[in-house]
């Protein structure tokens, strides 16, 4: 029979992924679809990022920044006693930054495509733009948000690179299910791999229906 | 008094348009904006609002200074108690009726207020309708109702019509001037309709190209050359000749009309072409424009 | 169209018209990473005598034993074990039985420079260390070794939370040369390679303390097919007099 640690760990990991981006990329897009700046725009290539760099790249350059040999690494060895290679704390970092667009893109595309007399008209209206984010615009985008949500979390489940680059695969720490299959491909105990493919596998799938049908039922209420 | 010196850059399709307006309105005034497509009437209403930020000048309502671009004030729109109804009326799809239009009160507002403006928009019996159940001319009270829940200082209507059929267009321009003058607003109408400017409002600034050309009465305005014979602008649809009797039908305003005239005045004439009509005690005479 | 015909036409006679292309024998030669870098002087050594090109492919052994049994082009398979070869053998992807051409040394290294590496091993439940690297036992011979060790000195359970398992000698080597682990077992090969000899310091186990490291190495069905004489030579080159200098030089014991 197969752990079931593996399993447990991935989806940790990708809820906890999927929270935190949820938190963080709505300033960011909300800040990304105002009015343009050449700094906007330059941030914007960076959120994009991550959709282009092989995940061992990310993985890479991460096991740089946190290892105590260099500044940010002895910064958090010296000041807060953390070590993040290794750590699930270190695979949640690299997992935010490995799915980030996939939070932002959606929600940025959903804020840009309301109209802006929209919002003009919460602010002619006496409320302030954090009062008009959260009255206003993210209800109406609920879809974007539900997309978001959904593909930052299949997206960390399917993620390796970084964490084979980071991850030094530590049983009920960092040994997530991507690289439990690889292993057990490794010692070629194909049994083992086959199980832990299919439950990915069938959680993907159920994702995938998930996304779909609540998307439709949400596409009843539509946008004038 | 409100008083605007304000001027600002836009770009418009062509380039550049160097929009100046300098104008003071009296309190409780109804007046319009009228211009061309593209010659900055929305911009200035924005700027009004607060939703656009003019190159230079001043906004003064009522001895609050809402813009000085020399002094760098700038109260955003949202402590400048105005009510501004768009041209798409950008109500909240995810709020009902009742809920857009009490969405700008505050919790120690009284809540009667929302009742008096169903009441005054005809709304009250759709209150807790999605807004997107709701008709053209019933969104447009909506988003009217919204505007001026708050008593605001300054009323900007940005062709509030434009998009509603003849019939309920008079009635809804009845609902404004009822409005205007039950809570004492001052509101600024920008509109196409020559009629309704008319109708509505006893002065206008006729704004062309970024600039201000006239500011009065609009039937000053849209008087053209004055002649002693009184006339008739119309559209020339068809003409129809009866033993006798030749008539022409035409298009006058918002009405069809026969005029009976010679068969050699309208012998030329083809369906659209714009044709003046003068009276010489009852006889028509028709010439080409 | 006509200029692309060209071009191809011109390159095809520059790939036939090139002598050495048409003419130079070459194999290919799977590599376990703990050997990459003794595997360099095996092989311009080799090349010094013998007009043949040896390409390597470097990777944990287990890695290359389940690509050759997919059917990877590869002529001779140079393991860190002697299982993988001989699952090789078994599956009928080599038609002789592999053999033992040296025997690997396990190494306790670390990068950082505060720290004292002692012979009793029970310093490594000192709080200093935070991390301690080796290669995954499921497909690592050296992985195998080290926890070995530390069962030895009932060290294993008492460290299991400081453990961390590299993918392969490679892996665990830069986790080590890169300080994320403050301290690791590598191969005796790769703390005196070029690369990473004056790195840090290390300490060489008891060799009694893990069964040895035979590492052995197969000329595979692939080559005995398609490369037969070049294959050949090379293999039993593997184990001449001059290979088992080379390997000394790098630790291994003959």
């Amino acid at each position: 029979m197969i752990d079931s640690a593996p399993i447990y760990l991935t989806l940790k990991l990708a809820f906890l992924t999927t929270i935190i981006l949820f938190f963080i990329s709505i300033p960011v897009a909300r800040w990304l679809s105002q009015k343009k700046n050449i700094f906007k725009s330059i941030s914007e290539v960076f959120v994009s990022l991550p959709l282009v760099l092989p995940p061992t790249v990310i993985g890479f350059y991460l096991l740089l920044a946190f290892s105590p040999a260099n500044s940010f690494g002895k910064f958090l060895e010296n000041h807060f006693d953390i070590r993040l290679a290794f750590s699930f704390g270190g695979l949640l970092i690299g997992s935010v930054i490995y799915s980030l667009p996939f939070m932002v893109h959606p929600i940025l595309s959903g804020l840009s495509s309301l109209p802006a007399s929209l919002q003009e008209a919460s602010y002619s209206l006496g409320k302030t733009k954090t009062q008009t984010l959260f009255k206003v615009l993210l209800p109406n985008i609920k879809p974007s948000l539900l997309t978001g949500i959904v593909l930052t979390f299949a997206h960390t489940i399917g993620e390796f690179g970084v964490v084979l680059m980071i991850g030094g695969n530590i049983p009920g720490k960092t040994n997530v299910a991507s690289i439990a299959v690889y292993d057990e491909v490794e010692a070629f105990n194909y049994h083992n791999a086959n199980l832990y493919a299919a439950i990915l596998v069938a959680i993907s799938i159920s994702i995938l229906f998930l996304l779909y049908f609540s998307n439709r039922k949400l596409q009843e209420v539509k946008i004038i | 008094m409100i008083h605007f010196s304000l001027q600002k850059k836009l770009h418009s399709a062509d380039g550049f348009i160097s929009l100046k307006a300098d104008c003071e309105i009296e309190n409780g005034a109804f007046i319009s904006l009228y211009g061309p497509s593209g010659a900055g009437k929305t911009s200035l209403l924005r700027m009004l609002a607060g939703l656009l930020q003019p190159d230079f000048g001043i906004i003064n309502v009522n001895g609050e200074t809402w813009f000085d671009s020399q002094k760098k004030i700038n109260i955003i729109p949202q402590q400048r108690l105005v009510g501004f109804v768009f041209q798409d009326y950008a109500l909240f799809p995810n709020m009902n009726v009742e809920e857009n239009i009490s969405f700008a009160l505050s919790k120690n507002d009284a809540k009667e207020i929302i009742g008096e403006m169903l009441e005054i928009t005809g709304l009250s019996g759709l209150r807790n309708k999605k807004i997107q159940t709701l008709s053209g001319g019933q969104q447009q009270r909506v988003a009217l109702a919204r505007a001026i829940v708050r008593k605001p200082k300054l009323l900007l209507l940005d062709e509030p019509l434009s998009a509603i059929d003849n019939e309920m267009r008079l009635h809804l321009q009845e609902m404004l001037i009822k409005i205007h003058s039950h809570y004492n607003l001052t509101s600024i109408l920008v509109s196409h309709d020559m009629r309704e400017i008319v109708k509505l409002t006893s002065k206008t600034i006729h704004l062309v190209n970024g600039i201000v050309t006239e500011y009065q009465s609009p039937a000053k305005i849209f008087l053209n050359n004055s002649c002693e014979e009184s006339f008739l602008k119309v559209i020339f649809l068809s003409s129809e000749k009866k033993g006798k009797e030749f008539k022409i039908l035409a298009l006058a305003g918002n009405q069809v009309i026969t005029i009976n005239c010679h068969e050699d005045d309208a012998k030329d004439l083809q369906k659209g072409n714009e044709v003046l009509v003068s009276y010489k005690g009852a006889t028509a005479f028709l010439r080409k424009l | 169209m006509n200029r692309s015909f060209f071009a191809l036409l011109i390159s095809l006679f520059i790939i036939h018209g090139n002598p050495s292309f048409a003419q130079q024998k070459k194999i290919v030669v799977a590599v376990a990473a703990n050997m990459q870098y003794c595997f360099k002087e095996l092989k311009n050594e080799f090349e010094k005598t013998y007009p043949i090109r040896v390409d390597d492919v470097i990777g944990a052994s287990g890695n290359l034993t389940r690509q050759i049994m997919q059917g990877a082009p590869f002529d001779i398979f140079i393991s860190a074990d002697t299982k993988y070869p001989a699952t090789i053998f078994e599956n009928h992807f080599a038609l002789e039985k592999p053999k033992v051409y040296t025997r690997g040394v396990l190494v306790l290294w670390s990068a950082n420079p505060a720290l004292q590496l002692q012979n009793n091993l029970q310093f490594l439940l000192s709080d200093k260390i935070k991390k301690i690297a080796l290669a995954n036992p499921k497909i690592a011979p050296y992985g195998t070794a080290a926890v070995a060790v530390l069962k030895k000195y009932n060290l294993f359970d008492k460290l299991k939370n400081k453990l961390v398992f590299g993918e392969s000698i490679s892996q665990t080597s830069q986790f080590i040369a890169s300080r994320n682990a403050d301290i690791g077992f590598t191969a005796k090969a790769v703390v005196l390679s070029d690369e990473m000899k004056n790195k840090g310091k290390w300490i060489e186990l008891n060799h009694d303390d893990y069964a040895p490291i035979l590492q052995s190495a197969v000329l595979l069905k692939y080559g005995s097919e398609n490369h037969s004489a070049e294959a050949q030579k090379f293999y039993e080159f593997l184990f001449s007099e001059k290979a088992k200098d080379i390997y000394k030089k790098y630790g291994y014991i003959n």
